[in-house]
C-alpha cells in the first residue's frame, strides 16, 4: 500500500472568544485512505473540518497539501487545493435542478459552463462511482440520500481529491448507509482520500482504515482500524467504559394513557392523505416504538397528536379527554411534550440565545414569568440547571444557540422537553447526531421515565434502538400501520418486512 | 481579486465604527450630488449642520422633527423584529391625525383641555391602529402580503384626508384652501420649553421608546415576538399564537404612528390640512434600519434624521437648494448603512 501524504495539519489551534475548540492538532491523511474522525459532541470535529475547508482560519498552525504549505482562507481556496466538503446540512438550492446545482458557482473558478459538457462530465462521474441521479430533477423532488449524492458529485465535479463528510450517515436511512460506503470504497480505490465523521462505531469499523479520536479539542490518538475494538474506541473517546446494553425492567403496563382512533391526516400542500386509518394506544409506563422508513407518515401522526397538524378524521384521546385538534399550547400543558426530528427547522430559534431557547416551554409560567414579565434571573438559573444536568457543552448561555455543536443543540432540546416532566414524551430521532455517551444517557432517561410510569413514543429508524428500549413496536408504511407487536416477540427481519409493506398478520399466519 | 471572508464574531467596536464610517461615505456621496447641481457642498453641509444643531432654537426644531420619527420608529422596530413589513406608517399617521382632529373640530366649545387632549390622543391611537390592523387581519386570515396592503392603504388614507379637506371638513372661511378650522387652544398640546415648538409629544416619544424596549426585552409578548421573528415554525411549535401576535404588534405599531399624527396636528400645525408631513412614515423605515432595530439607537438616529429634516428645510429657504437634496442624502445614508451590514458580517480581502 502506498503511503503518499496528501494532507498534513500541524499544531492546529482554534480559539473562539469563550472556547478553545481545537488545540495543537496534528493530523495526516494519505492517498487512498478513509480516515474516521471520532469524538464526543463538542469535541471540535466540525470546527477542525471547517478549518481545512477554509470556513474558519486557525488561530495557530499550518496546513500542508502534497507537502506544500498552503493558506486556506476561503472554501474557494480549499476547492482549488482539491478539498471538498459535504456538510451535515446540505447546501443545495431547492428549486434548481441537479445539474444547475452542480454547475452553480463554477464561474468564480473561471470555468465557462457548457451545459452539454457538464452533463457529460456528470454522467462520467456518476458512472465511475455509481452515483446515479437524474440530472434534470429538481432538488426538492429528491430524497435526502439522493441529495447527498448530488453533494458528493458536486464536490467531485470540482476535482476534489480530498473529501470531507461531516456526519453523512446521521440523515440517511439505515439501508442507504451501505450504498454510501460502497461509493466511499470506490473513491478510495480511485486514490481519493476521505475524512469521515460519525458517532456510530459500527460504521467506523465497516469502512475506515485509520481512526483519529478528538477529545476536548485535542487529538488524543490516531490508530489503525486493524487491532482496535469498538470498546477501546469508546473508552478513548469518553475516557471511561461505555455500556452498550441496557437493563430493561420487566413491567406490566395496563392503564391506557393515549389512544388514537381511525386517524386520517392530509399533507399541508398537496392535500394527499399521508396518514390513513391509524389506530393505536399508549399505556402508562410504556415505550411505544414507531419504526418505519422516514417519510411514511410517522411525523404526521405525532405532529397531529402534538396539535401541529389537523386531524381530518378520527379521534385522539388522552387520559379520557378528547384532545383532537387542540392547540399546541393546550397539549403541552396537559403533559405531552414533543421533540421534533429537524431541530433547526422546528424546535429551536437558532439566532436567539441558549436561555431564550431553554425557556421556550415555560417562559409564560411561574417562576420564569410573573404573568407577563419574564424574570431573566430565573431563566438563567433554569438554563444552567438544564446545561449542568445534561452535561451540555456551552461556553456562554447568552450567545446564540447556533454556535453550539450539532449534538449539543440536540441535547438542549431533549433536556428542555424532559424538564417539563411530561406524562407522554414524543421523541423523533432523539439520538440523531449524539455521541455514544449522550446516546446512552438519552436512552436511559427514556427508560427512567418509563419506570416512573410515564410514557414515551419513540420514532426511530435505528432498529437496534427501537428494539432495545421499546415495550411494543408499531411499524408504519405509506401512512398505515402494518401491525403492532410486543418488542420481545418480534425480530429485525419481521420489522424489515413490515417496513416494506407487509402486514404483521400476513407474516405470522 | 477581492473577496469576502465571513467574520466569526463581531466586536462591539466594529458595531460602532462601521455605521459611522458608512454615514461619512453617505455624506461624501451626497456632496458629489450637490456639486453636480452646482452648489458648494461644504457650504450646504455647514448650513445644514448649523440649522440643525447650531443653536438651541435650531436644536429644538430638530427635536420637533425627531418626535414623530421616534414614535413611528419605535412601533416599526416591534413589527420589523417579527418579520412583518409594515410600510404603512404613512397612512396610519394620516388616520391618526384625522381621528384626533375630529374631536378638535367637532367637540362643543368649553370641553376642558385634559379631556380634549385625552380624546385626541385616544383617537389618534385608534385611528392608526385600525389602519394597521386591517392589513394584519388580511395577512393572518387570508395570507395577503402586508407590504402590498399597507402600501395601498397609504393612498387610501391620503384620499380620505383630501376628501375631508376639500369637502366636509373644510373651513368655510379659508378662502378655498383645503384647511380645517383652527383648533381651539384646548386642543393644542402644551409647549414644554418656552419660545420653542417642543411640546408634550416629545415626552410621548421618549416614553414610547422606553416602553417598546421594555416590551421586547422583558415581557412574554416581546419574547414571543423574537421567537416568531427568528423562526415562525418553532413559534407555532412552542404554542405561540403567531396570528394573534401579529395583530397585536401591528396594532401597537399603527397606534404609535397615529399618535405621531396627532402630535403633529395638535402640537405643531394646530389645524388639519392635506400637508401634514406624513412622509415621516417613510423616513421612519430608514430610521428603523439605521438603528439596527434597536430602540436605544432609535433615539439617536431619530435625532440625526430630525436634524436632516429641519436643517434641510431651512437650507431650502436660505440657500435655495431643492429639498430633494435632503431626500437624496437620506437615501444614500440608508444605502450605505444597510450596505455596511455586509461589512459587519464579512471582511474584505485581497488575493492575487
Ligand atoms: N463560531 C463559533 N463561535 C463560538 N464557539 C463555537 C463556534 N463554533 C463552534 N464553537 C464551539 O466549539 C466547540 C466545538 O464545536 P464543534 O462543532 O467543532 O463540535 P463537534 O465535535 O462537531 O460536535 P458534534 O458532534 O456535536 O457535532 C463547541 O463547544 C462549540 O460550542
Ligand atoms: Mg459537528
Amino acid at each position: 500500500m502506498n503511503k503518499i501524504t496528501v494532507l498534513k495539519a500541524t499544531d492546529i489551534t482554534k480559539k473562539f472568544p469563550e472556547t478553545v475548540a481545537n488545540e495543537g492538532i496534528n493530523f495526516s491523511l494519505h492517498k487512498g485512505e478513509i480516515h474516521a474522525l471520532l469524538g464526543e459532541n463538542g469535541a471540535g470535529k466540525t470546527t477542525f473540518m471547517n478549518i481545512l475547508y477554509g470556513i474558519y482560519m486557525p488561530t495557530k498552525g499550518e496546513i500542508l497539501i502534497n507537502d506544500k504549505p498552503v493558506r486556506i482562507k476561503t472554501p474557494l481556496d480549499a476547492i482549488n487545493n482539491g478539498i471538498g466538503m459535504i456538510h451535515q446540512h446540505f447546501m443545495l438550492v431547492e428549486p434548481l435542478t441537479v445539474l444547475e446545482n452542480i454547475v452553480l458557482g463554477l464561474k468564480e473558478q473561471g470555468i465557462v459552463v457548457d451545459r452539454k459538457a457538464a452533463k457529460k462530465k456528470l454522467k462520467e462521474i456518476a458512472e465511475l462511482y455509481s452515483l446515479e441521479v437524474n440530472p434534470d430533477k429538481k432538488i426538492w423532488q429528491l430524497s435526502v440520500g439522493e441529495q447527498q449524492k448530488v453533494e458528493i458529485i458536486k464536490v467531485l465535479f470540482r476535482g476534489a481529491n480530498i473529501l470531507i463528510l461531516d456526519e453523512p450517515t446521521a440523515v440517511l436511512r439505515p439501508q442507504e448507509t451501505e450504498p454510501l460506503f460502497d461509493i466511499l470504497r470506490k473513491m478510495k480505490k480511485d486514490g481519493k482520500a476521505i475524512i469521515f465523521i460519525t458517532h456510530k462505531l459500527d460504521e467506523v469499523m465497516a469502512v475506515s482504515d485509520k481512526i483519529s479520536i478528538l477529545r476536548k479539542g485535542r487529538l488524543v490518538k490516531t490508530v489503525d482500524k486493524e487491532g482496535v475494538t469498538k470498546r477501546q474506541l469508546a473508552e478513548m473517546m469518553v475516557g471511561r467504559a461505555v455500556l452498550f446494553e441496557f437493563e430493561k425492567k420487566e413491567k406490566k403496563a395496563k392503564e391506557t394513557l393515549l389512544s388514537v382512533e381511525n386517524l386520517d391526516v392530509y399533507s399541508t400542500q398537496q392535500g394527499v392523505k399521508v396518514v390513513e386509518d391509524v389506530n393505536f394506544t399508549v399505556k402508562k409506563g410504556e415505550i411505544l416504538g414507531i419504526a418505519g422508513i422516514s417519510g411514511n407518515g410517522q411525523q404526521a401522526i405525532v405532529q397531529t397528536i402534538a396539535g401541529l397538524r389537523r386531524a381530518v378524521k378520527g379521534k385522539i384521546v388522552f387520559e379520557g379527554k378528547n384532545i383532537t385538534n387542540k392547540s399546541p399550547r393546550y397539549i403541552a400543558q396537559i403533559g405531552i411534550n414533543y421533540i421534533p426530528a429537524d431541530r433547526i427547522g422546528m424546535g429551536l430559534a437558532s439566532d436567539l440565545s441558549c436561555i431564550d431557547n431553554a425557556i421556550m416551554r415555560n417562559y409564560y409560567k411561574k417562576p420564569i414569568s410573573s404573568s407577563w414579565i419574564i424574570n431573566y434571573k430565573k431563566s438563567e438559573e433554569h438554563t444552567r440547571r438544564i446545561v449542568d444536568m445534561f452535561n451540555i457543552a456551552v461556553a456562554d448561555i447568552f450567545a446564540p444557540i447556533k454556535l453550539l455543536s450539532g449534538g449539543n443543540m440536540q441535547k438542549l432540546l431533549f433536556a428542555r422537553e424532559l424538564f417539563e416532566n411530561p406524562k407522554l414524551l414524543i421523541a423523533s430521532y432523539p439520538t440523531r447526531g449524539l455521541d455514544i455517551a449522550s446516546t446512552e444517557f438519552v436512552r436511559k432517561q427514556m427508560l427512567k421515565i418509563r419506570d416512573e410510569d410515564m410514557s414515551v413514543i419513540l420514532i426511530s429508524e435505528d432498529l437496534d434502538e427501537i428494539l432495545s428500549i421499546s415495550d411494543r413496536i408499531a411499524v408504519v408504511y405509506k401512512g398505515k400501520i402494518m401491525g403492532i407487536a410486543d418488542a420481545r416477540e418480534i425480530d429485525k427481519n419481521t420489522i424489515g418486512l413490515m417496513m416494506a409493506g407487509t402486514r404483521l398478520e400476513d407474516i405470522t399466519l | 481579486m477581492i473577496y469576502f471572508e465571513k467574520r466569526e464574531n463581531i466586536s462591539a467596536k466594529l458595531k460602532v465604527v462601521i455605521p459611522v464610517v458608512s454615514l461619512i461615505i453617505g455624506i461624501l456621496f451626497g456632496a458629489l450630488a450637490i456639486v453636480v447641481v452646482g452648489i458648494n457642498p461644504y457650504a450646504v453641509y455647514k448650513s445644514l449642520f448649523v440649522n440643525a444643531f447650531g443653536s438651541w432654537y435650531a436644536f429644538s426644531e430638530t427635536l420637533v422633527a425627531a418626535t414623530p420619527l421616534m414614535l413611528i420608529t419605535a412601533g416599526l422596530i416591534l413589527v420589523f423584529k417579527m418579520g412583518i413589513w409594515n410600510i404603512g406608517a404613512y397612512g396610519q399617521y394620516i388616520m391618526g391625525a384625522i381621528f384626533s382632529s375630529y374631536f378638535a373640530i367637532f367637540m362643543p366649545p368649553g370641553v376642558s383641555k385634559p379631556l380634549m387632549l385625552t380624546l385626541m390622543f385616544a383617537g389618534g391611537a385608534i385611528g392608526g391602529a385600525i389602519w394597521a390592523v386591517i392589513p394584519a387581519i388580511l395577512k393572518v386570515f387570508w395570507e395577503v402580503n402586508e407590504v402590498i396592503t399597507t402600501l395601498l392603504l397609504n393612498y387610501i388614507a391620503l384620499y380620505v384626508l383630501k376628501f375631508l379637506m376639500y369637502g366636509p371638513w373644510k373651513n368655510p372661511k379659508s378662502f378655498g384652501f383645503p384647511l380645517s378650522k383652527p383648533f381651539p387652544s384646548s386642543a393644542q398640546l402644551p409647549v414644554l420649553f418656552e419660545h420653542t415648538r417642543i411640546n408634550l409629544g416629545l415626552a410621548f416619544a421618549l416614553i414610547s421608546i422606553i416602553v417598546i424596549w421594555f416590551i421586547i426585552k422583558k415581557t412574554n409578548f416581546g419574547y414571543e415576538v423574537r421567537v416568531i421573528g427568528n423562526n415562525p415554525t418553532t413559534a407555532k411549535y412552542a404554542g405561540i399564537s403567531v396570528g394573534k401576535n401579529i395583530i397585536i404588534a401591528m396594532a401597537i405599531s399603527g397606534a404609535l404612528a397615529g399618535i405621531a399624527g396627532m402630535v403633529q396636528v395638535s402640537g405643531i400645525i394646530h389645524f388639519l390640512q392635506v400637508k401634514i408631513n406624513a412622509n415621516y412614515g417613510y423616513t421612519s423605515i430608514i430610521v428603523a434600519w439605521i438603528s439596527y432595530l434597536n430602540p436605544a439607537l432609535c433615539l439617536l438616529s431619530s435625532i440625526l434624521f430630525g436634524g436632516l429634516e429641519s436643517g434641510g428645510y431651512s437650507i431650502q429657504i436660505s440657500m435655495r437648494v431643492s429639498y430633494g437634496i435632503v431626500g437624496l442624502i437620506e437615501s444614500i445614508a440608508l444605502f450605505s448603512i444597510v450596505g455596511a451590514q455586509i461589512f459587519l458580517n464579512y471582511k474584505l480581502r485581497w488575493k492575487k
